[in-house]
């Protein structure tokens, strides 16, 4: 098994994935690896929005820190695209990613399908491991270090 | 001759007045159409939806089946972006057959010039997903109509945003030469100028990533200096333009600055690659300054019909040429290295 070097979590400031970034950064900070906050700018958030990109750059990193990791081990990448993509993006060089991690329904989408569904979509495409977190995040930390394992 | 094929999309897959891609883009286009005063010069088409084996040569059977179930149950969005709704499928599907209506009326008269003004648009789809406003690449299904007849085929894209869904269909096919000018950085985040092609296609995607505030005579010098070489080469029999208008200077969505009269000369050089009347067709991709569509539309065709119009003046003097020549050198690049790994993998095997 490839040792987890380098981790990506999705954040687009959904609750869901406040929880996808604090279960990675407990992840991270139990291994030693490095996390990156990905956030996707998409065709509406840069027609209008990108204050509100700012703060959650902020927010991402406050839950990275406030989950035990160094300011050093953590990255906040805004990157163009659609969620699926930017994350996909993350798994190519030169950020060649060895774990996703993703909250299970994002801001916005739909549920229940493969349409709409960033965790789904990422779990078929992704060549690398992929950690889908439930809402609310996982019942108890002791969980960590078990996650998902995409084809 | 112009054909219009369509409109599509007035009247259907409204996402609202507070999404950019809204049925009053429809309204705004049509009116640049009426602006040209074309009476007899001018012939619509009704848009039927696109037959599904026309549909399959692009698109996943897997994603077609669910994009219509999704939409049939009530839809949704598929992204933060991209809405889908019950009508959308319906909707979608007329967009793109659409162009296969226009292609056969110009194989019909042999002459004239085709636009398709259609919405959702679809550069950004890809084989298995919608994205960026598009569900399914209409541009992408004339492409391979025409490709399966054995025809060969220049896609020109002048949309502000990267066509990564048509990119990446016509990524290893060597019938279909896909060229795009577009602002980098910038959604989709694809569209890199050494992103040239697959294996079988090598060279035959050409990117040209400009940076904001780029001005038409830098668009024009792009598709001059880095594509015309390689289209002069391919000898295409049909162009396709990705005809968006969000590179213009009032648009929501782009920081270029291109001017309706940019447009025309733009629609002029794509005129230029076609090997003779009646084989360019113009699909309507973004374009979300309700004024700037229509002036541009009207310029755009104008200049194609030989129609005088009204237009802003065209733009000169923005950021870019340092953009071209690195486009270029990082195109020659990329073709380098793959032809040394396929040299060298023909040599170990």
């Amino acid at each position: 098994m490839t040792p987890i070097k380098t981790i990506a979590v999705g954040f687009d400031g959904s609750m869901n994935s406040q929880a996808a970034v604090t279960w990675a950064s407990h992840l991270a900070s139990a291994l030693g690896a490095h996390l990156k906050v990905v956030h996707a700018v998409g065709l509406l958030e840069h027609a209008g929005q990108s204050r509100h990109t700012a703060a959650r750059s902020e927010d991402g990193r406050a839950l990275a820190l406030a989950a035990g990791l160094l300011s050093s081990q953590v990255e906040w990448l805004a990157v163009d695209g659609d969620p699926l993509s930017a994350l996909l993006r993350m798994t190519e060089a030169p950020h060649s990613v060895d774990l996703l991690v993703v909250g299970s329904r994002g801001a916005g989408q739909h549920s229940g399908t493969l349409l709409g569904s960033t965790s789904l979509e990422l779990v078929e495409h992704s060549g690398v491991a992929v950690a889908v977190i439930p809402q609310g995040g996982p019942r108890d930390d002791s969980e960590l270090g078990a996650p998902s394992r995409s084809e | 001759m112009l054909i219009v094929a369509g409109p599509v999309g007035a009247h259907s897959h409204d996402g609202g007045q507070n999404h950019p891609e809204q049925q009053g883009r429809i309204f705004s286009v049509m009116d640049g159409v009426r602006d040209l005063d074309l009476d007899d010069e001018i012939r619509y088409l009704t848009a039927h939806p696109a037959p599904l084996e026309d549909l399959s040569r692009v698109h996943a059977t897997k994603y077609l089946n669910e994009l219509e179930s999704f939409c049939r149950q009530g839809g949704g969005n598929l992204d933060p972006d991209t809405f889908a709704l019950s009508d959308s499928w319906d909707a979608a599907c007329r967009a793109a057959g659409a162009g296969l209506e226009a292609i056969a009326e110009l194989e019909r008269l042999g002459d004239g010039v085709a636009f398709v003004p259609v919405r959702p648009p679809g550069h950004h789809a890809g084989a298995e997903r919608g994205m960026g406003f598009c569900l399914l690449n209409n541009v992408a299904v004339s492409a391979a109509a025409l490709t399966a007849r054995g025809q060969r085929v220049l896609i020109v894209d002048w949309d502000v945003h990267h066509g990564n869904g048509t990119q990446a269909i016509f990524w290893d096919d060597p019938d279909v030469l896909y060229i795009s000018t577009h602002q980098w950085p910038l959604f989709p985040g694809t569209g890199r100028a050494d992103e040239i092609g697959g294996p079988n296609a090598i060279g035959l995607t050409v990117n040209i990533p400009l940076p904001p505030g780029t001005t038409g005579d830098i668009v024009r010098m792009a598709l001059e200096v880095v594509a015309q070489p390689t289209i002069d080469q391919f000898n295409p029999d049909w162009v396709l333009v990705s005809c968006g208008f969000d590179g213009h200077r009032d648009d929501p969505l782009g920081e270029l600055a291109l001017s309706s009269g940019d447009f025309a000369q733009l629609a002029q050089l794509a005129s230029s690659f076609a090997p003779r009347s009646g084989r360019l067709v113009l699909f309507l991709e973004g374009g979300y300054s309700a004024t700037a569509l229509r002036s541009s539309v009207a310029t755009t065709l104008g200049a194609l019909l030989e129609v005088p119009v009204e237009q802003e003046a065209t733009t000169f003097g923005g950021p870019g040429s340092e953009a071209i020549e690195a486009a270029r050198r990082g195109r020659v690049q990329a073709m380098d290295a793959l032809r040394m790994k396929s040299h060298l993998a023909g040599g170990q095997g």
